[in-house]
């Protein structure tokens, strides 16, 4: 009896210092984003101001109107999303393809390719960066998208390794009824297996079009001023019309660029999860 | 015996859909080929391609502008890499970097999943709004990291001003190599989160019940059943962080340019702290420099240590790594 209590009361204690850890944690990651929102909100002078000054006095919404008229926020912002939208889509259905080779064409080729997956999932980006900069300095592709669709068709060895792990669990006997009733790899391809893949596409996409829309190096390393993508658009200054730099707008407009990304994270979180869940990480 | 009998009966088959010279397996190695046909030009055009011209532009002199001055230098851009007196701090400020994130990132991401990893009320949402960092682009959460640590106007110090006034710690300065860990630990703390919590919920519960009946506390059931069950997830993790903290470079380009300056001048007009000059780093401001056979022989360098460290952590994982049946049902 008194050792029940006693348990009830330190399962209670348990229990209160878990969400004591886990508001710490809450606040540690929500103060940040607060801080950028209300900071977006400021005058240049109370963003420097010395002594802190935490909150702006007249929250300045104008901002983020400057943010629209001061850049061409809105040109660049559609130009991001079309390439990121195309080149994403296309990447996405190459790596199914390819996924789908490496779940169900368990032959020889596949054994001597596979392990070259592996290793490009563990290769860090940055490594192939550069020399496909210098290739493509070479062959006088840079400043043009060709990279970004280059890479897509290319397919991305993480989500060709989400795709394979979801597909390996596919039942065979799909797969072998549809080809008793004479249908081609094809077509059991694109009619059985990609509409059954909802939670890897949609998972792949998003992390698709995260990538490319918030990618800040291929852009600088590729594009002109005239022809870059949002992420570099922002963090070149926004100056007013004496030429004096607004931080603050600057601030705003990281705002305006994040909201599509926590839109579609919210859309498509169920998803993310289960696909990273599912497939994102056995092998 | 078994398979000529099974090639022959498939070669039957295809006889009878009259193809006549491909057996059934022939056949579907060809479709692997055809399906498999974007990760192979990946690989060969995108990836073996570029960095073996890559390689072959670390041996010459190549500066981006004619072809008439470049020469074929041997080894020569190595040597000067191991001469070079700024490669010696940036390795050293790397391998600083990888010492403080990949702890602090896989202690706390682990911790918090372990935290969430039982029937909270709330811990859904908990989970989402964890998360919610890793999907912001490196610009946004720079930005957003800028305006903390920032000397004069940032929150922390001003935060840390009201206990101790006029505290002016330069976090994007001398200290530019802690705040970037920091930085870089609240970005990826979500992602960590969500693998760990993947791990954790593919250990059967039934096990961790029935050592709880056996007498187990909560220790001894994280120390015996969790820690090596989750072991795998451990090892992953430990190679994609130690491993990609060597590629650093966009975090540190971008935490170097002062608030509401342009990124572009990041390279050209502001130095990048000591603290936070990575070897990568370096080897970026050689290619903005247009000295692309040195900057190639640094990044191979890069590569070569990268492999190096892959190999032993591959080899060091049957010393610590549990491979149990359990991971087997998984797979």
């Amino acid at each position: 009896m008194n050792t029940n209590k006693w348990t009830s009361f330190t399962n209670k204690l348990n229990r209160w210092l878990i969400y004591a850890g886990l508001i710490l944690v809450l606040i540690f990651i929500l103060i940040p984003v607060g801080w950028l929102l209300v900071s977006s909100l400021k005058k240049p002078s109370e963003l420097l101001a010395y002594p802190i000054a935490f909150f702006p006095q007249v929250p300045q919404w104008n901002n983020y109107i400057l943010v629209f008229t001061r850049q061409p926020f809105i040109q660049v912002a559609l130009r991001t999303a079309v390439l990121a939208i195309t080149a994403g889509t296309i990447q996405v259905f190459t790596s199914a393809m390819c996924g789908y080779a490496f779940a169900r064409y368990r032959g020889r080729g596949n054994k001597i390719v596979f392990p070259f997956v592996v290793a490009l999932l563990i290769l860090p980006p940055i490594v192939t960066l550069i020399p496909q900069f210098i290739v493509y300095t070479r062959l006088h592709l840079t400043n043009t998208y060709f990279p970004w669709y280059l890479a897509a068709l290319g397919a991305n060895a993480y989500f060709v390794f989400m795709f394979r792990q979801f597909f390996y669990g596919f039942p065979r006997e799909l797969e072998e009824a549809a080809e008793i009733d004479g249908c081609g790899p094809l077509r059991i391809f694109l009619q059985i297996f990609l509409p059954n893949a909802q939670p890897v596409l949609a998972t792949a996409f998003i992390f698709a079009l995260t990538g490319i829309w918030g990618d800040y190096l291929t852009p600088i390393l590729y594009l002109s001023e005239n022809k870059t993508l949002l992420a570099v658009k922002i963090t070149t200054s926004y100056l007013d019309p004496k030429g004096m730099a607004l931080p603050t707008v600057s601030l705003a407009a990281n705002v305006v660029f994040m909201v599509p990304l926590v839109i579609l994270f919210f859309l498509g979180q169920k998803y993310i999860m289960k696909g990273v869940v599912t497939s994102g990480l056995k092998g | 015996m078994s398979t000529s009998v099974s090639q022959s009966l498939s070669g039957l088959q295809a006889r009878a859909v009259s193809r006549p010279r491909l057996t059934r397996s022939q056949r579907r190695e060809i479709w692997f080929f055809i399906f498999s046909a974007p990760f192979l030009f990946g690989l060969i055009a995108l990836t073996l391609f570029p960095m073996g011209y890559g390689f072959y532009t670390s041996l010459t002199n190549w500066d981006g502008l004619s072809d008439l001055n470049t020469q074929f230098i041997g080894l020569q851009n190595y040597a000067q890499a191991l001469k070079d007196p700024n490669v010696f701090p940036a390795v050293k400020q790397t391998l600083l970097f990888m010492a403080l994130n990949v702890p602090a990132w896989i202690i706390f991401s682990f911790a918090l999943a372990l935290l969430l990893n039982r029937d909270l009320k709330g811990s859904g949402l908990l989970r989402t709004l964890f998360y919610l960092p890793t999907i912001l682009p490196a610009v946004a959460v720079v930005m957003i990291w800028k305006i903390i640590l920032d000397r004069n106007s940032g929150l922390l110090n001003g935060l840390l001003s009201l206990l101790r006034p006029g505290t002016a710690i330069p976090w994007l300065g001398q200290y530019a190599l802690q705040g970037l860990v920091v930085t870089m630990v609240w970005g990826g703390l979500g992602w960590g989160m969500v693998v760990f919590l993947a791990g954790l919920q593919g250990i059967p519960a039934e096990l961790i019940e029935s050592a709880k009946i056996d007498g187990a506390n909560s220790w001894h059931v994280f120390r015996n059943i969790t820690l090596p069950l989750m072991s795998p997830v451990l090892f992953f993790q430990l190679v994609m962080a130690l491993i990609g903290s060597f590629q650093q470079l966009v975090y540190p380009l971008l935490m170097a340019t002062p608030l509401g300056l342009g990124g572009e001048t990041s390279v050209i007009g502001f130095t990048i702290p000591n603290g936070i000059r990575f070897f990568m780093v370096y080897t970026y401001e050689r290619i903005r420099q247009s000295t692309y056979g040195y900057a190639l022989a640094l990044l191979w360098l890069l590569f070569v240590a990268i492999v190096a460290l892959a190999a032993l952590l591959f080899w060091s994982e049957k010393f610590w790594v549990y491979k149990g049946d359990i991971e087997e049902q998984n797979a």
